[in-house]
């Protein structure tokens, strides 16, 4: 199309087909193959973008990931996504583009007079400015910098694409497919191991697809399809492009992002991106390397890009960034720069060669420089112009810089490998400390020459592979030439008077470093910091080694005395929905439901979420105002009639073997071994630092069969705990434990007619009556005509009652057919609200109390610790500070006034006491509306509480600035003598 | 992380609970004169080593044995992996 | 007396869905019993599970199918195997049948309603279940009857591979929903 004015012949596009897309909503075209920077080039826009700080105009600098400056907002609506690399962005039918950190258009920014001001806006500018006033922070400050910070924009709306995550296992992960990579995962797929080959780009091959070079005789990239053929079509390798990995974790674990759908129009239902996890046993990184700039003044306009990335547009792409182009270089390699656009044919102006030697190639029609530089240049919104050092101006609307390369040692960093210098390629290159399992080769091991990759990928997987024992064919390195890459030390040019920039993202120049080592910086680390070098999106890919060389300048060391920094995963940035994956909303975890789930829906419960359960709260019945009204009838009811509660969600752990008692003696501070058959017992479980920790009942079913319950949220812990008990504390006791918690369907019968209504669903000859089934007793029987069930006589709510067990999945209809046959007692079923109601009525404690911070003495429990024998917890519950005498204990409290609510959490002042924090006396765990006595109650912790029954104390809520006064009762409102649940 | 389960072979560390020093399976006597200064140190205090460390992690996703891993707490790497039970019995826990 | 009748209800209502190359199913019939190895008895189980399945006991991270393929023993841990069995249709035993078939060397306890039990089967199974199981299921690192306790989308599950293609799951009853809708995003998000 005409419009694609410097679109050139050749490269790995599809000509055949055109894709439409706009910029900033101006229409233009490429073709499928195009990143957006490439298409954007090759309609001739160079300027893309607004700088951070300077609002200065920017455009495209890299063909990679490393790109620091065309950021763009990528599509609309929900999908729109801000700070998205043109140069990784691949080109699809109908992309909208726009650019980002403007106000106005992108041509006319007025946030551009931000750049006349530069000279306040030095290194650690926002340090030194908004310290005072002070009051003028929150209101001026901070509204100001957070409407002028950021680059894009956040669309403000729920991400609507989904995403997901997975696991992968290989032998070997080759990451990276240039020259090293495929030659690499060549050798070890043809042994047989198990490979995956993960390229962040959508086109295998690294850079033979962005050179000019030969492999075995045909080019680059033609070889690299060949191979990339070839690896696809084996059982054994897993090829995946568009794919990142992006950390190094231990033991040979990767983290990658795929990006499965982010080249097309739309995802289509399926996920847009999965983070993967990758369990490899051996890694070979194969990274290649990035190509770093050198700073001159005025070096970030438009126009103005790295050597290799100018090769890349016109080989890979057939884009020329421009029609005259100049090329800077301190190396060899920039001069392949040269040769390949000359034999495109591109106009080349010039060629300026820091180091005053012989020409390393002569370039047909170009003027060539040797020991000069480029000072500055000039063209507000692209290049138009350069100056030399000699002041000889050029022209040139495109200037390719190269100031060598750095091999991406990046992900050799993440488990605290540090880089080394080498002074023949001057660049870090990875350390001797590795990730478990890594090895590197090609680029990113310094070695620069395409023959050097080949052969360094081939043998790194040569001895990758005897090593984990599979016969290697002897496989022959690809052959490929050697080519010239010889380099300097040249990072900056002294001669340049205007700013010279190094970390184009957030804005950092030569002079920033240069200020900072005046104020006192000398580690790279704070430099950082201080700076904000290389702490941008693009992690200073580009401006890290210059600014630690720019340091070493300053200090008078060498680059590797001053340091390098540490590279931390992600290698590029990865989407927080990635990482979220399908964790969101309603499937942020799992939920569990109740076997009686279904029934309760069906019959008006509100469900409350307690851990992963949803558990029945009420039951509200037509005409009910509030929960209160459903939560007091269902009370009422429980202790006149009869009343049925899913009990399911308490733990329930089998516990069999021949030393089972003697194992619950040591777990439990009472005692256990005499516990009869057919019977239960409370128990209380300590930590070992002698605060209680969990309570429940077990039952014995048999000599060496005991069922334990625990509380619902301590169900995981407690037989945590127990498998620690019994493997590594009493590792010779022949005890074995089991989760039967979703095995059975337990519930609630409680109140006067209890019996009477199990009495209707047990089958015969079992004996309910008191005498042969009383209180703590427990059986095995059959209900309903055959099915198994287990029934306990215990009694949360003070009445009389029992909990039946049935397999789960007859708990449905078992809730159905408990209500069936309580229908003549006016059988009601009840929820957690009415269950917390009775409990404290009844005085049990429940997790408000055993918080963790409770002994059993303070919870009244003191009994329970067995003196006879020892139990985990027992010793350090004997501490003196434990055992004070003005200790605090649970007691109920009534309010001296009965139409005053309790508050939880209030705290107590004795009468005639101040308020504050040395009269405090303890505090209110538990309080509910009792419907039994028509007034609010409480449970609470209050110094020598058992000593003080009848006292008028001050219950005081500050936060709430309410006080009431109310009398110290017993803990047990309900029936303290305990005849009804004995009935 | 990878833990190389002794009956297992390598799981993945997101299987297991992480307890702490493996100084846990020592349990003094209770029945010891100072038995309340020996609980003390068993309940609170710990070795903190930058290097090799025994540590107690739990399989709770998967055979729930409990195990005790040499973990070198500057590298992550782990240079020994053992039943619990069998360390504890190794140690005299024979009850 | 009784004159109620207690209906028993799968937890997944007897789902079953056929994707492009991937079934899945509930089996919901599952009898599942634990047998813990008691201490010191190793070799008396090894030859009680003779006796009753005309098998060995696997070693543990294996499973075996009875000699009259009835019954899979699974080995789970050290001291702990599991018997998986069709559930008869009226049979409401299924501990004491193993207990029976075992005698009293193991400790066995009903495990049938605490796991829910589901059958992904078809070319396509792998590759829905690389986005949610961590342990490689590759046929030659996870071979038939290979099996092992893992978690998949914060659930605890026993995976056994149980034919060339074929995997049954199982997880925790209660939250059977939440296990199903992991698998189909597994299966939707493949396909």
């Amino acid at each position: 199309m005409s419009q694609q004015t410097h679109r050139i012949s050749g490269g790995l596009i599809d000509r055949s087909s055109t894709l439409e897309f706009t910029f900033n909503g101006k229409k233009m075209q490429g073709h499928p193959g195009d990143t957006l920077a490439s298409a954007l080039l090759a309609n001739g826009q160079r300027l893309v973008g607004r700088g951070f700080k300077y609002h200065r105009p920017r455009g495209i600098f890299t063909a990679g990931s490393e790109e620091p400056n065309a950021l763009v907002q990528l599509r609309s609506g929900a999908h729109q996504e801000p700070n998205t690399r043109a140069t990784v962005t691949e080109l699809f039918d109908g992309l909208t583009a726009t650019s980002q950190n403007h106000r106005g258009s992108l041509e006319f920014d007025f946030m551009a007079v931000t750049d006349l001001l530069s000279p306040f806006l030095s290194a650690g500018f926002y340090y030194k400015t908004f310290m005072w006033p002070k009051a003028f922070w929150e209101k001026i400050y901070e509204p100001i910098i957070r409407s002028s910070a950021g680059l894009g924009s956040l669309s403000m709306q729920e991400d609507p694409d989904i995403y997901d995550k997975g696991f992968l296992h290989c032998d070997l992960l080759v990451i990276g497919s240039g020259p090293a990579g495929l030659a690499a995962a060549l050798s070890a797929a043809r042994s047989g191991a198990q490979v995956i080959l993960a390229d962040e780009d959508y086109h295998a091959g690294g850079r033979l697809n962005a050179e000019t070079y030969d492999i075995d005789g045909i080019s680059g990239s033609d070889w690299a399809a060949q191979t990339l053929a070839e690896l696809s079509a084996m059982d054994n390798v897993r090829v995946m492009v568009r794919t990142t990995v992006y950390g190094a974790y231990d033991h040979g674990v990767f983290g990658a992002l795929e990006r499965c759908t982010d080249h097309l129009a739309s995802s289509d239902g399926k996920p847009r991106q999965v983070l993967w996890r990758i369990y490899s046993k051996r890694s070979l990184l194969s990274a290649g390397a990035t190509e770093r700039p050198i700073a001159f003044g005025n070096n970030d306009r438009p126009g103005i890009m790295l050597a290799g990335a100018v090769r890349t547009y016109v080989n890979r792409y057939g884009v020329s960034p421009g029609k005259q182009v100049a090329i800077f270089t301190n190396n060899d390699d920039g001069w392949r720069t040269a040769t390949d656009l000359a034999a495109k044919g591109v106009d080349i102006s010039a060629v300026i060669d820091a180091r005053d030697i012989e020409p390393p190639a002569s370039v047909h029609g170009a003027a060539v420089y040797m020991g000069s530089s480029v000072v500055d240049t000039a063209g507000r919104k692209g290049l138009r112009a350069i100056t030399l050092a000699s002041g000889e101006r050029l022209e040139a609307d495109c200037l390719a810089v190269s100031g060598g390369w750095n091999p991406n040692v990046h992900l050799t960093c993440h488990q605290r490998g540090k880089p080394q210098w080498r002074n023949e390629i001057n660049a870090f290159v990875p350390g001797s400390t590795l990730p478990a399992g890594m090895r590197v080769a090609g680029a990113a091991n310094g070695a620069l020459s395409l023959g050097a990759a080949l052969r360094d990928g081939t043998d790194c997987a040569t001895s990758i592979m005897a090593d984990l024992g599979f016969k290697s064919k002897a496989s022959k390195a690809p052959t490929a030439s050697d080519e010239a890459h010889a380099s300097s030390a040249y990072w900056h040019v002294p001669e340049s008077r205007p700013r010279a920039w190094l970390d184009m993202q957030n804005d950092v120049t030569v002079k920033d470093i240069k200020q900072s080592f005046k104020e006192g910086f000398r580690s790279v680390e704070h430099l950082k910091r201080y700076t904000t070098l290389g702490m941008a999106t693009d992690q200073g890919k580009t401006s890290n080694i210059p600014a630690l060389a720019i340091m070493a300048e300053c200090t008078g060391k060498t680059i590797p005395e001053t340091g390098t920094t540490i590279f931390r995963p992600p290698y590029t940035p990865i989407p927080m929905g990635a990482l979220a994956g399908r964790a969101r909303g309603k499937d942020f975890r799992p939920y569990r439901l109740t076997p009686s789930h279904k029934w309760a829906e069906n019959n008006g419960a509100t469900f409350v979420e307690t851990g992963n359960w949803l558990r029945a709260q009420w039951f509200a019945r037509p005409g009910e105002k509030g929960w209160r009204d459903s939560v007091d009838r269902e009370v009422e009811m429980t202790r006149a009639s009869v009343g049925i509660c899913d009990v399911t969600t308490l733990g329930k752990i089998d516990i069999q073997g021949k030393d089972a008692a003697e194992f619950l003696n040591h777990v439990y501070t009472n005692a256990f071994l005499k516990l009869p058959v057919g019977k239960v017992r409370y128990g209380l479980m300590l930590r070992e630092d002698g605060i209680a920790y969990d309570d429940g009942t077990t039952a014995r079913l048999g000599e060496n069969h005991f069922v334990m319950t625990t509380t619902t949220a301590n169900a995981v812990l407690v037989f945590r705990r127990l498998e620690f008990a019994r493997q590594c504390l009493w590792p010779g006791l022949d005890v074995h434990l089991i989760s039967t918690t979703d095995g059975w369907a337990q519930f609630a019968v409680a109140g006067p007619n209890s019996r009477n209504l199990l009495s209707k669903v047990i089958d015969a000859p079992f004996d309910l009556s008191n005498d042969a089934f009383p209180f703590m007793a427990c059986s095995e029987l059959t209900i309903c005509g055959g099915t198994p069930a287990r029934l306990f006589r215990i009694s949360f709510s003070g009445e009389m009652a029992y909990e039946i067990a049935v397999p789960a999945r007859f708990g449905n209809a078992m809730m159905g057919v408990l209500m069936e046959a309580g229908k003549e007692y006016d059988a009601v079923p009840y929820g957690t609200e009415a269950l917390g109601v009775m409990r404290i009525e009844k005085g049990h404690a429940a997790g408000n109390e055993l918080n963790g911070q409770t002994t059993a003495l303070n919870l009244g429990l003191g009994g329970f610790v067995s003196k006879k024998k020892d139990c985990i917890g027992k010793t350090l519950s004997q501490r003196p500070e434990l055992n004070r005498d003005d200790a605090i204990r649970l007691v109920g409290f009534k309010p001296v006034d009965h139409s005053q609510p309790l508050l939880a959490g209030s705290h107590f002042i004795t009468k005639g006491d101040t308020a504050n924090m040395a009269n405090d006396q303890g505090w209110m765990t538990s309080v509910a509306y009792s419907p039994t006595f028509g007034h609010s109650i409480g449970l609470g912790f209050i110094k020598r509480g058992h000593e003080r029954k009848g006292e008028i104390i001050r219950v005081v809520n500050p936060a709430r600035n309410i006080e009431v006064e109310a009398e110290i009762v017993s803990p047990h409102f309900y029936d303290p003598e305990g005849g009804l649940q004995r009935g | 992380m990878i833990i190389n389960h002794p009956l297992l072979g390598p799981r993945d560390a997101a299987e297991f609970v992480y307890l702490g020093d493996a100084a846990l399976i020592d349990r003094p006597d209770p029945e010891a004169e100072n038995a309340d200064e020996q609980f003390y140190e068993y309940g609170y205090l710990r070795d903190n080593p930058a290097g090799a460390h025994q540590e107690l992690w739990y399989h709770e996703q998967g055979d729930r044995s409990w195990l005790v891993v040499t973990r070198d707490t500057l590298t992550h790497e782990i240079t020994g992996v053992k039943l619990a039970r069998d360390e504890a019995k190794k140690r005299g826990r024979n009850k | 007396m009784a004159d109620f009748t207690l209906t028993a209800e799968p937890f997944l209502g007897r789902f079953e869905q056929h994707y492009d190359d991937v079934k899945l199913r509930e089996i919901y019939d599952v009898a599942f019993v634990s047998a813990a190895i008691p201490l010191r008895k190793l070799t008396a189980a090894k030859k009680a599970v003779s006796a009753a399945f005309g098998v060995d006991l696997p070693e543990v991270g294996m499973s075996a199918l009875s000699q009259d393929s009835d019954m899979r023993i699974l080995r789970l841990g050290n001291d702990q195997a599991f018997v998986i069995f069709p559930r008869a249709q009226h049979d409401t035993g299924a501990e004491p049948h193993v207990a029976d078939l075992l005698g009293d060397v193991f400790y066995t306890t009903d495990q049938s309603d605490v796991w829910v039990t589901l059958e992904i089967a078809g070319t396509g199974a792998r590759r829905a279940l690389e986005r949610i199981c961590p342990l490689n299921i590759a046929p030659d690192a996870f071979g038939i009857g290979a099996t092992a306790r893992t978690s998949m989308e914060h659930l605890g599950t026993i995976i056994i591979r149980n034919g060339e293609d074929s995997f049954l799951l199982m997880s925790a009853s209660s939250s059977a929903h939440s296990f199903l809708h992991a698998i189909e995003t597994s299966i939707a998000n493949t396909a």
